[in-house]
């Protein structure tokens, strides 16, 4: 299974640009997407799940032609929107099932084996008889999971599929999608960069619908091995004054101190200290220097 | 206050800056401004045409009309103002505020009650704005005064709103749910339809308990002005006087202000300002509980490590796609059953249809059998509206759904085709709306059960439900599914399917007739046990046919433009729709193709082979018609003095053909040289004379032709008049069709042969509609002794009498019926023949023919002048009330013939007839009778009034008050047929069932006449000048005579009768020629005919000096009493008596034609009365005429028993306003 995006614009009719040009290949494994708010990460999965077409560009996946042959698409594909609602007063289980026949399921057996397999891998069993809209955000969260996974897809399209789950059901949800297997794309969106680090193979960094940066998390990070520095920073005049000085990428409050980090080839100076760098550093250098280019115009 | 003046001010910018606010506005304006510049919209202008349409009157009327369909804007403006918190979450920036809850909810309110104020302040601006219109009937607008805009628009709207809004507002409050607000007001709503639909059914005369608690104020309103004329309409308001009937409306709005006041106090006191609704909080501790229960639960410890999920197996085939269809159908139907909504109506379905389904058997007043049609006609109607609103509000929820949810993330990701999906919607509603009406159904059986009736006709209930109504409420499901996919928003989509629903009869109403073009509109069509739905069905097939295919091609473009995925945009889904459409175009073509075959063959019937004439143009014919001819109007032509016809009646066709042969005789002084046709039915060929002539000139349709005689016919000379006549129906109209032809119950009278001379019972009479024509106002009748109009009779001025000869054919397994006695019948080539002759006797030029399917029940009555021979020709089902006619018909005989004169035939039949017109109507010896208002009677009680024995006695009084004496044609000669027929069943009907029950009657017909009055077009004359006045002839006539014979007697009354009609009948019957005796020439010479003057004056001989006021006032004024009880008490006596003082009120007044009164002095005399007994069952202990001088008189009675009821005129004798003021019940001392 690839992916391949070439060429994708897309412009909204009031007028922000979701897409510019955006081009990705994604191959036969897990693909991170990261981004900032807006950066057109929702509207690139709605475009492959097939439910928004582009002003242009191309999407193919196999040979199926994904902007025209929807149905093909929809036949292999487990998606989970970033937000979505369920119907009142319908059990997750009944809803499992009715879209487990959607998807073609239509062995009753098999059916139910999985339908339970699956309130199981989410943790649903007990509550599989209570209506949806009884649900708890996190309980939502993973039957939306559920049912993305529902009928052995082999594209998995997941929108910040980690937002409101607590930690532990956090990491067995990375632990179930990994356990996929290896012969399906699954194309993960997350402000969480640490998810991607912990899942994917490859990545790509995303803002205002472009690719920022794309390759396996691990060659990003070693382009920045020493070049990332470290300094706590008391006030915020003086963190003003640095950030003339010297190439900022972002700062953390520690104990109630700024830590600034900062990209340099060598040491910016002695009150600088070197540190390991993280994925979170390769997402923000990337941002910075976006804005950067941009700042011109 | 400040913080009240904040939240005040910020409701009503808020308002004032929100559209919603405006459109009601406007909506109101539009409303108004309607009523007033098109006749054709509100009821007020349809209604009368003396009514000013600006008049305080008419603005009341209106204004209750904007206050029943504005239920839901109040619930709107009121309830939408403080959910606005909840549903933006506001409420928790707010509540956390240190805000009074009197501000808050003070300001809240005060703001919406201003905005509603001025929504509805859109009727006044409409009103006025109207009164300018270039177009409107000016003759019905009158000087605009500020003061009959405000006082209704303050004493009704105002009040309304307060009340309304108040009540809205509290629940609303209390609950926080936006549906219930909706809901509230769609509930009033119809519950108080159904209300009213109650209270008409019942045909109460309770007036005042009524009045005040009708929440809307129709039943109000009709308590204060039903018996107001035309001028008190237009210059009385509806004042708050607590002297104004019994002060009704007084109390009325003091009893729903102090509701609103009181929800306003209520709200005040129990609106939590937290974040839980007053509701909330025990539905709250119960789920907390439930969920403590769950978390006590043990929880099983899952292990870390991940299983694999199974392997599945995916298939994509048809067979998927019809799993796909019913798993989808399953889960919309279960989001909507599982809804309380759903189960709501379901409960208000069932308590309508039982409600409708036990007044079915009650129509006027009256109970008959609840027949399968009327069952039907009475759980479908109140079903109807539920399908309606189930289709708009269900294609919204169920296309909406997904976004509603939001689940549509997920929903649209998943393989399925468009139509799978779209079509589980429609099947969702499909399922929905057949539960309903079988729901429908059920209800209607177990009320046919309840009332005692098992014939239960589960076939028609079939038909009616699922073949005739179901495809429309269909057609209706896929134009609202259809609208919502267009829209983007949903209530915008409520209101354009509301809007096109509300919009059709309107449509109609302008005169915009055609089925084709009236989105869903299909013909008119009525159910009758003996024809079944006979004729309609091609029509209705074809037209449903039409609009479904047509509403089936939007369902294909539903499909196309189904939304799917992130872009909603018509634009965007009009391009995916593209992609879509090589496959779905075919479809559409097809539903394309259905409509236009459809629609074509519908136009081919309606347009070409008939010709279409809407009422419009119907109207224009007559108008020309008048316009042309009314100069011929007193034309000398000759008369008709013997009629021979043979007619053959085609049922299976609709059709007759047949020959006619007039004999015509000049029965005046001058030669004639010209003959005047008529032929308003388009039925007369081939018209020869005996003689040679030329036709001079004909117009347009034939309706009026003109011969000239080569030789002029001379005094007394005769001509005979040959022709062909006929009728051939082909195909189907749109609506109209002609309701004397049908498969089983062939009805058509002498309007289809030619008619001599200018018909004035062509003219248009609806004042409005000839102002609309141009032509002036309708002429009145001549006055008596008019010697142009004296000759002629009332009913058929082209004749004085006839003899009559037919031969009449049908086919084999039906009978036909004309007047006359059988002669002959026999059989030919599969047909049947039927000669009838009446031999010498005379009759009206006035006769039927008709034929059906029929039962035959006979009987012989043996009388004391000869033997009659009754007959009822009936349907095989209605059995209910032959026993019932035939009594009437022995107890007429007797007693018409004591008292009148013997009966001039030696039959008398009753022919059941298709309920498509809903009369009886007495030809010579002949009475077609309506299945629809006889034959399915019924008794329950005693005291129930016994119609079709009243009917059948009215009908068979005809004989002697009709066909033995006919008036001049003059005013007052109506009365002479009506008032007298209607007497004499008055009077047969006392003979059996006592005067109490008669007072129970007569008290419906002083209803019936008083309200007549009250919506004369024209003018009220006096009974012995009435015109085309029917509550005159009918319930006036009756009442006055029937009191008349109380006061002198039946026997000095019915001597008058007697010596009047002996006197009079027959004129002009014995100086004629016709087939069988040849009259001299120079003898036949028409003299008068009676009028009102010579009955009068018979009546007059037999009356005392002392009551010939009431003569006077009976027949030559419009008098009206207001006789009141004041006070009665009782004192026991020393010797073991009761001695009753009771003091009453009489006062009369006289009333011109327009209804203006002007009081007149007593010299009256008034029964009085005391009576004992449990109530309504009282007996009099006392009862005596005393004569009245002045207005207050008190008595002093010595009574046996102790007496409970006393008071003036207890038996409603005279004509009084107020019937139900006259008793008082006795206080003891």
């Amino acid at each position: 299974m690839a992916l391949a995006i070439t060429g994708l614009s897309k412009t909204y009719p009031n007028g922000v640009t979701a897409l510019k040009n955006l081009s990705l290949t994604i191959g036969n494994s897990m693909f991170g997407l990261v981004g900032p708010n807006g950066a057109g990460k929702s509207s690139l999965m709605r475009t492959i799940a097939t439910l928004q077409d582009p002003d242009s560009g191309s999407i193919e996946l196999d040979g199926i032609d994904v902007l025209r042959q929807k149905d093909e698409v929809r036949r292999i594909l487990g998606y989970l929107p970033q937000e979505f609602g369920v119907y009142p007063k319908i059990s997750a289980l009944d809803m499992l099932q009715h879209i487990a026949v959607m998807k073609g399921m239509t062995s009753a057996g098999q059916r139910k084996e999985t339908v339970e397999a699956l309130l199981q891998q989410t943790n649903l069993w007990e509550v599989r008889k209570k209506a949806l809209s009884t649900f708890s955000g996190g309980m939502k969260q993973r039957f939306g999971i559920a049912q993305a996974l529902l009928g052995n897809p082999r594209l998995i399209i997941v929108d910040e599929p980690t937002a409101g789950l607590d930690p532990a059901e956090r990491n067995r949800f990375l632990n179930l999608l990994s356990s996929l297997g290896s012969d399906r794309t699954v194309i993960l969106s997350t402000h969480i960069v640490d998810d991607v680090r912990q899942l994917c193979p490859r990545m790509a960094i995303i803002a205002s619908g472009e690719v920022l940066l794309e390759g396996p998390p691990n060659e990003a990070l070693a382009a920045l091995d020493g070049k990332i520095w470290s300094k706590v920073v008391a006030t915020n005049d003086e963190m003003r004054a640095l950030e003339t000085q010297v190439h900022m990428i972002s700062t953390h409050l520690v104990g109630g101190q700024h830590e600034v980090r900062v990209y340099a080839d060598g040491s910016p100076g002695s009150t600088f200290r070197p540190v390991d760098s993280s994925l979170e550093d390769v997402y923000f250098l990337n941002l910075s220097q976006q804005a950067k280019r941009q700042l011109p115009n | 206050m400040a913080l009240f003046w904040e939240f005040f001010t910020f409701e009503l910018k808020f308002r004032f800056k929100s559209l919603s606010t405006y459109v009601y506005f406007i909506v109101w304006l539009m409303f108004s401004f309607l009523n007033v510049a098109s006749e054709s919209f509100g009821p007020v202008g349809n209604s009368n045409g003396k009514i000013l349409l600006n008049g305080p009157w008419a603005n009341a009327y209106n204004d209750i009309g904007a206050a029943l369909f504005g239920i839901i804007i109040i619930a709107a403006i009121f309830g939408t103002s403080i959910l606005r918190d909840f549903q933006r979450d506001t409420y928790q920036i707010l509540f956390t505020q240190p805000i009074s809850k009197f501000a808050y909810l003070g300001g809240r309110w005060a703001g919406s009650f201003v905005t509603a104020v001025f929504a509805f302040s859109g009727t006044m601006f409409g009103t006025f704005l109207g009164t300018f219109a270039p177009w409107a009937d000016h003759t019905r607008i009158g000087p605009n005064h500020l003061w009959t805009y405000l006082q209704p628009f303050l004493s009704i709207l105002v009040v309304q709103i307060f009340f309304l809004g108040s009540v809205f507002f509290a629940v609303a409050a209390l609950t926080r749910k936006l549906f219930i607000v909706y809901l509230q007001g769609v509930a009033l709503f119809m519950v108080y339809i159904i209300g009213i639909t109650v209270f008409s059914a019942t045909r109460s005369l309770e007036r005042f308990w009524s009045g005040i608690l009708d929440p809307v104020g129709f039943i109000l309103f009709d308590d204060v002005t039903r018996y107001w004329t035309v001028i008190e309409k237009n210059t009385m308001l509806v004042t708050w006087s607590p002297a104004l009937s019994g002060g009704v409306l007084l109390y009325n709005r003091l009893l729903w202000l102090a509701v609103g006041l009181v929800s306003l106090l209520a709200t005040w006191a129990l609106f939590p300002m937290s974040v839980e609704a007053l509701t909330a909080r025990s539905q709250g501790r119960r789920a907390a509980k439930a969920k403590q229960q769950e978390l006590t639960e043990a929880q099983p410890v899952r292990s870390l490590v991940t299983a694999q999920l199974p392997d599945v197996h995916q298939a994509f085939t048809p067979g998927t796609t019809f799993s796909q269809y019913i798993s989808l159908t399953r889960l919309r139907l279960r989001n909507i059953v599982r809804d309380i909504p759903f189960w709501g109506m379901v409960a208000l379905l069932i308590a309508f249809g039982i409600n409708n389904g036990h007044f079915a058997g009650r129509v006027a007043g009256r109970n008959i059998w609840p027949v399968t049609y009327l069952m039907v006609q009475a759980v479908e109607g109140s079903a109807l509206l539920f399908l309606y609103i189930v289709a708009t509000l269900y294609a919204a929820e169920l296309l909406w759904r997904e976004r509603d949810t939001h689940f549509d993330g997920i929903h649209d990701a998943l393989p399925m085709r468009e139509s799978t999906d779209w079509l589980s919607r429609l099947t969702a509603i499909i399922v929905v709306e057949l539960t309903l009406l079988t729901v429908a159904m059920f209800v209607g059986i177990v009320m046919q059960t309840v009332a005692g009736y098992y014939h239960y006709e589960l076939l028609q209930y079939f038909k009616e439900l699922y073949i005739v109504t179901f495809p429309q409420v269909l057609a209706f499901t896929l134009l609202a599914l259809f609208v919502q996919t267009i829209v983007s928003n949903k209530f915008v989509g409520h209101g354009i399917v509301i809007g096109l629903f509300v919009l059709m009869p309107i449509l109609y109403g302008f005169g915009w007739e055609n089925t084709l073009y009236l989105v869903g509109q299909t013909p008119t069509y009525t159910y009758s046990d003996m024809n079944g739905y006979g004729h309609f069905v091609p029509a209705l097939f074809w037209a449903i046919t039409y609009w479904l295919a047509i509403t089936a091609v939007l369902g294909v473009l539903c499909i196309a433009l189904a939304r799917r995925g992130a872009e909603d945009s018509l634009r965007a889904r009009a391009r995916a729709a593209f992609r879509l459409a090589p496959r779905l175009a075919p479809l559409g073509l097809l539903f394309v193709i259905i409509a236009a075959c459809a629609g074509a063959w519908y136009f081919y019937n309606a347009h070409v082979l008939n010709e279409y004439l809407d009422s419009k143009a119907r109207r224009q014919i007559q108008a020309g018609y008048e316009r042309q001819f009314k100069q011929y109007e007193n034309l000398l032509q000759p008369k008709v003095t013997a009629v021979d016809t043979t007619i053959n009646i085609y049922p299976e066709r609709r059709s007759f053909d047949g020959n006619v042969r007039f004999t015509l005789q000049n029965k005046s002084k001058e030669p004639i040289t010209q003959v005047h046709v008529t032929d308003q039915r388009q039925s007369v060929t081939n018209l020869q004379f005996d003689r040679p002539f030329r036709l001079v000139s004909s117009a347009p349709r034939g309706i009026y032709s003109i011969y000239a005689l080569e030789q002029p016919l001379a005094p007394g000379e005769i001509l005979t008049l040959t022709c062909n006549v006929g009728h051939q129906t082909r195909g189907f109209r749109d609506g109209n069709e002609p309701p004397e032809f049908a498969y089983n119950g062939t009805f058509f009278d002498s309007d289809y042969l030619p008619y001599i001379g200018y018909n004035p019972n062509i003219e248009l009479d609806d004042p409005r509609r000839r102002r609309e024509e141009k032509l002036p106002d309708l002429e009145e009748m001549a006055h008596r002794g008019d010697p142009t109009h004296s000759v002629d009779n009332i009913f058929t001025r082209e004749s004085d009498w006839i003899t009559y000869h037919t031969v009449v054919s049908t086919s084999a397994d039906q009978i036909a019926i004309a007047p006359g006695y059988l002669q002959r019948e026999w059989q030919d080539s599969g047909r049947r023949f039927f000669e009838y002759s009446l031999g010498s006797t005379h009759i009206l030029d006035f006769f039927s023919y008709i034929s059906a399917r029929y039962q035959v029940r006979k009987e012989m009555y043996h009388g004391p002048n000869g033997d009659v021979a009754l007959e009822i020709y009936y349907d095989p089902a209605h059995t209910y009330d032959l026993d019932d006619m035939l009594a009437s018909a022995r107890a007429g005989l007797d007693y018409y013939q004591r008292v009148y004169s013997n009966y001039q035939f030696t039959q008398f039949r009753i022919l059941e007839f298709p309920r498509y017109r809903t009369f009886a109507q007495s030809f010579p010896n002949t009475i077609p009778y309506s299945e629809g208002i006889g034959f399915i009677g019924r008794i329950l009680k005693p005291t129930d009034i016994d119609f079709t024995y009243f009917v059948t006695a009215h009908e068979l009084g005809h004989q002697w008050w009709g066909h033995q004496l006919v008036g001049a044609n003059v005013e007052g000669s109506n009365m002479m047929s009506e008032s007298l027929a209607e007497y004499s069943a008055l009077q047969v009907m006392a003979h059996k069932y006592g005067s109490d029950l008669m007072h129970r009657y007569l008290r419906h017909e002083l209803d019936t006449y008083l309200r007549g009055r009250s919506s004369e077009t024209r003018h009220e004359p006096p009974l012995a000048l009435v015109q085309r006045e029917p509550y005159v002839w009918y319930q006036k006539g009756g009442q006055i005579l029937y009191t008349l014979a109380d006061y002198l007697g039946e026997d000095k009354l019915n001597l008058a009768l007697h010596n009047f009609l002996t006197q009079y009948r027959y004129a002009n019957a014995n100086n004629q020629a016709d087939a069988h005796d040849n009259v001299r020439a120079a003898g036949a010479i028409d003299g008068s005919y009676p009028d009102t003057r010579m009955l009068v004056d018979a009546i007059k001989a037999q009356t005392p000096p002392e009551l010939q006021y009431l003569v006077e006032d009976g027949f030559n004024r419009i008098v009206l009493y207001d006789n009141k009880a004041i006070s009665a008490t009782s004192q026991k006596t020393a010797d073991g008596k009761y001695k009753v003082t009771l003091e009453v009120q009489a006062r009369k007044v006289q009333a011109d034609g327009n209804g203006a009164e002007t009081p007149v002095a007593l010299a009256d005399y008034i029964e009085i009365g005391v009576f004992s007994g449990k109530k309504d069952e009282e007996k009099p202990l006392y009862l005596k005429k005393e004569k009245f001088t002045e207005e207050h008189k008190t008595f002093v009675i010595i009574v046996d028993q102790q007496p409970t009821l006393a008071g003036i005129d207890p038996y409603n004798k005279l004509i009084d306003k107020n019937s139900d003021d006259n008793m008082i019940d006795v206080t003891k001392q």
